[in-house]
């Protein structure tokens, strides 16, 4: 079937052309916005557990603080596919829980939240607009894909320590960045350990192909190449438009004793997974492993029980949904009365917003005086040996030219549609050079009790 | 290099994507010759069409009832589009039409991110039940879904290719692609035609999406602009040919895929459809050049 022209092919081509540049683009639209600390709300984000009393994130149960503000500010990455924002968000609710019991010393923290698009221009001023506008003199909750890269020498110059959830290695790798979490790179490294404990004869390892990749890669490089095992690099471009290629590249690439391990977005990571079962791959390998953002329900409800004891996922955090702890109670109840901001849920971004609150809070309530940059980050830098109660370890600052406080972790696997821990706290390998180095300057943190 | 073995799998997934391609390639082809509008909102109505379904689905409603919400969705929201945008740009630049759509695809995409967030690590999956049933040839496992997918491109193709043949309303398209005025003064309802059009277009944007969803994933992003695929299809047939569309889409998908295993390239083959339209538009311009110059001399 052949139906005449309607338009001149040229004219054609040159709409093709044009609508293909502006669609390239289109997901890259810059914005910013602004938010301070919520209100409280009466209910939130479906917490299982409310066991334990807000009451308990303040010094004065039930008096609200009205003191002067202590302004506090974040970053957080915000655009269609990746939002960070319920990392400060969580981080918000918790300090909304303490101006509702007391404060610090009276004084309610205030929260600015920044968000960017990935823009290093937007980034920067994001920076500035706290520091020259809010004035904020702390910083806690960024969750950025580029902000550590942007920003630090920003920080270092104006003596701000940050304490985040890292993501570039900038987070881990510079003087005023402390995380929470693992980042991808020792996250991956979890990953890898585990599945070389297994015994497997290859490691496949697969990643986004975003800016960052090779730093990533270098982990679980030298810990497959300290336990003698071929391991084959992949990365994928991200969002993956054919799934089952990359399902049956990543497995013929393993071999029947061989391991496929991910570092994706969960949604990303779950059409990679869905359709080595569509394609009845999942057992042509010995086991498939993940970094810590397949550590989700929503993961292992999609999945199903065929994925049980098959897949194991590195989890930098304490696994809330069996964990009866004081500390994950307040987390929960925290999440479920001043949480309605945080989309997610209980989770590991919640957790990382709820742990940087605690240490921001336990450093404010040390600080002698007035509340200035000065002193405020101080404190920060003094964190020593906090219990979160979210982590493996006791979590530290310090004077050091790097930071990766958080590295020993639980690996996880689903279990009809949770995710139950395969593997207690472990330490990340020092084969990873990275963690030998942070280790030589900070030394091994104690296990937290 | 791989053997032989290794690409084999890849050919089954690249036909069943390939089959997609060409069933919105086609629906796409359709729409522009007649209304002249390149409907670049194709991938986004599906989309959320999907992420409806989702909902449906979740809400413990019947998975067949989610299906039909998302093919219906589509359809009403491109009728709906044709409807007030469409008639009211007829006279326009196609640049204007197309960026007019894309305007439609950015509001919908805005919509999906606000309703459907994943900023809590969300991960949401569209599983058909022709997943869990297949055969297998050589090593080679094959779904039923990958079969539909590479059915529905075929009997897509050919169910259009006759409709605008034999049907009245198909004839009617047809005298439209060429002057819409003309068809118009012969007596020919130009409003209710391109009506259908915007309709057909925005049903194989739903099942497109819900294929789609099924075959690459559930996701917002993913599937809104998978649509770059099924036009680079279409505009290797120069937006007019019905069989060409479907041979370029297959093509796409089938290179696409085959290039997953060989390592060199498999980082690059994302730009298999941008290098296939632009390679098909030199050698079409030459061509077209070549010929006049002839017809000249």
């Amino acid at each position: 079937m052949r139906i005449r022209e309607h338009a001149p092919g040229a004219r054609a081509a040159a709409v093709f052309v044009a609508v293909a540049a502006v669609l390239a683009v289109a997901g890259c639209s810059s914005s910013s916005s602004s938010t301070s600390t919520p209100a409280s709300s009466p209910a939130a984000a479906s917490p299982s557990s409310t066991a334990v009393s807000t009451s308990q994130c303040g010094t004065k149960p039930g008096v609200a603080a009205t003191g002067t503000p202590i302004p506090l500010g974040a970053i957080a990455t915000n655009q269609p596919g990746t939002s960070f924002t319920d990392i400060p968000n969580m981080a918000a609710a918790y300090f909304a829980c303490v101006n509702a019991n007391g404060g610090i010393n009276g004084h309610p923290i205030k929260l600015y939240i920044e968000t960017e698009q990935t823009n290093p221009a937007q980034i920067a001023a994001d920076a500035k607009q706290l520091v020259q506008t809010d004035h904020v003199v702390g910083i806690v909750g960024n969750t950025s894909i580029l902000e550590c890269t942007i920003d630090h020498a920003y920080w270092e110059k104006l003596g701000y320590f940050i304490v985040d959830s890292g993501i570039a290695p900038e987070c881990y790798s510079t003087s005023n960045s402390a995380a929470v979490n693992m980042g991808p790179r020792y996250s991956s490294d979890g990953a890898v350990q585990y599945a070389l404990s297994q015994h497997v004869s290859k490691i496949v390892f697969d990643q986004s192909n975003v800016p960052g990749t090779g730093y990533i890669a270098a982990g679980p490089a030298a810990l497959a190449a300290a336990a003698h095992t071929p391991i084959v690099q992949l990365t994928e471009n991200v969002p993956i438009s054919d799934a089952n290629s990359v399902a049956i590249k990543e497995v013929d690439d393993a071999g029947p004793n061989g391991a496929v391990v991910l570092n994706f977005t969960p949604p990303e990571a779950l059409v990679i997974l869905q359709a080595a079962q569509k394609l009845g791959l999942e057992n042509r390998v010995k086991l498939w492993g993940c970094s810590t953002p397949c550590n989700t329900d929503f993961l292992a409800q999609a999945l199903g029980p065929k994925w049980n004891n098959k897949l194991f996922v590195n989890a930098e955090l304490t696994p809330p949904d069996v964990t009866n702890t004081p500390a994950m109670g307040l987390y929960k109840a925290i999440l479920a009365q001043y949480g309605k901001s945080v989309s997610g849920g209980i989770g590991s971004f919640s957790q990382m917003g709820f742990a940087e609150a605690e240490i921001l809070v336990h450093a404010l309530e040390s600080v002698k005086g007035a509340y200035t940059v000065a002193s405020v980050n101080a404190a920060i830098k003094a964190v020593s040996g906090f219990n979160t109660g979210q982590l493996c370890q006791l979590w530290s600052y310090g004077s050091y030219p790097m930071h990766i406080p958080n590295n020993e972790d639980y690996t996880v696997t689903p279990d009809n549609g949770k995710m139950v821990i395969a593997q207690g706290c472990t330490q990340i390998s020092s084969v990873d050079p990275q963690i030998a180095a942070y280790r030589k300057v900070a030394g091994t943190a104690p296990s937290a009790p | 290099m791989p053997s032989w073995l290794d690409f084999q799998p890849f050919i089954v997934s690249g036909l069943a994507l390939g089959g997609v391609y060409a069933l919105s390639g086609v629906g796409l082809v359709v729409l522009y010759r007649a209304t002249g509008v390149v409907y670049l909102a194709f991938g986004a109505v599906g989309a959320m069409g999907a992420l409806i379904a989702w909902s449906v689905i979740n809400a413990h409603a019947p998975d067949w009832l989610g299906w039909l919400v998302c093919v219906l969705f589509a359809g009403a929201v491109t009728l709906g589009y044709g409807m007030v945008f469409g008639s009211a740009l007829a006279g326009r630049e196609p640049l204007v039409k197309a960026v007019a759509t894309l305007g439609l695809t950015l509001i919908l995409f805005g919509v999906m991110d606000l309703l459907w967030t994943s900023s809590g690590g969300e991960s949401r999956s569209i599983t058909l039940p022709t997943d869990n049933g297949g055969f297998t040839i050589g090593q080679v496992q094959v779904t039923w879904t990958q079969v539909i997918g590479l059915a529905a491109g075929v009997v897509i193709t050919v169910v259009t290719a006759a409709f605008l043949r034999y049907t009245k309303l198909g004839t009617a398209m047809r005298a439209m692609a060429n002057d819409r005025e003309i068809t118009a003064t012969l007596g020919v309802p130009v409003r209710r035609v391109e009506a259908a059009a915007w309709l057909g277009c925005g049903l194989l944007g739903g099942i497109a999406g819900l294929l789609l969803a099924d075959l690459v994933a559930l996701d917002a992003t993913t599937l809104t602009f998978l649509v770059i695929s099924s036009l680079a299809a279409a505009l290797i047939a120069r937006l007019r040919s019905i069989p060409l569309t479907f041979v370029a889409a297959i093509a796409i998908g089938l290179i696409h895929d085959l290039l997953t295993p060989i390592a060199a390239l498999s980082n690059y083959r994302d730009m298999t459809p941008f290098v296939l339209a632009t390679i098909a538009l030199l050698v079409l311009s030459r061509r077209r050049l070549l010929a006049r110059s002839r017809e000249e001399g």
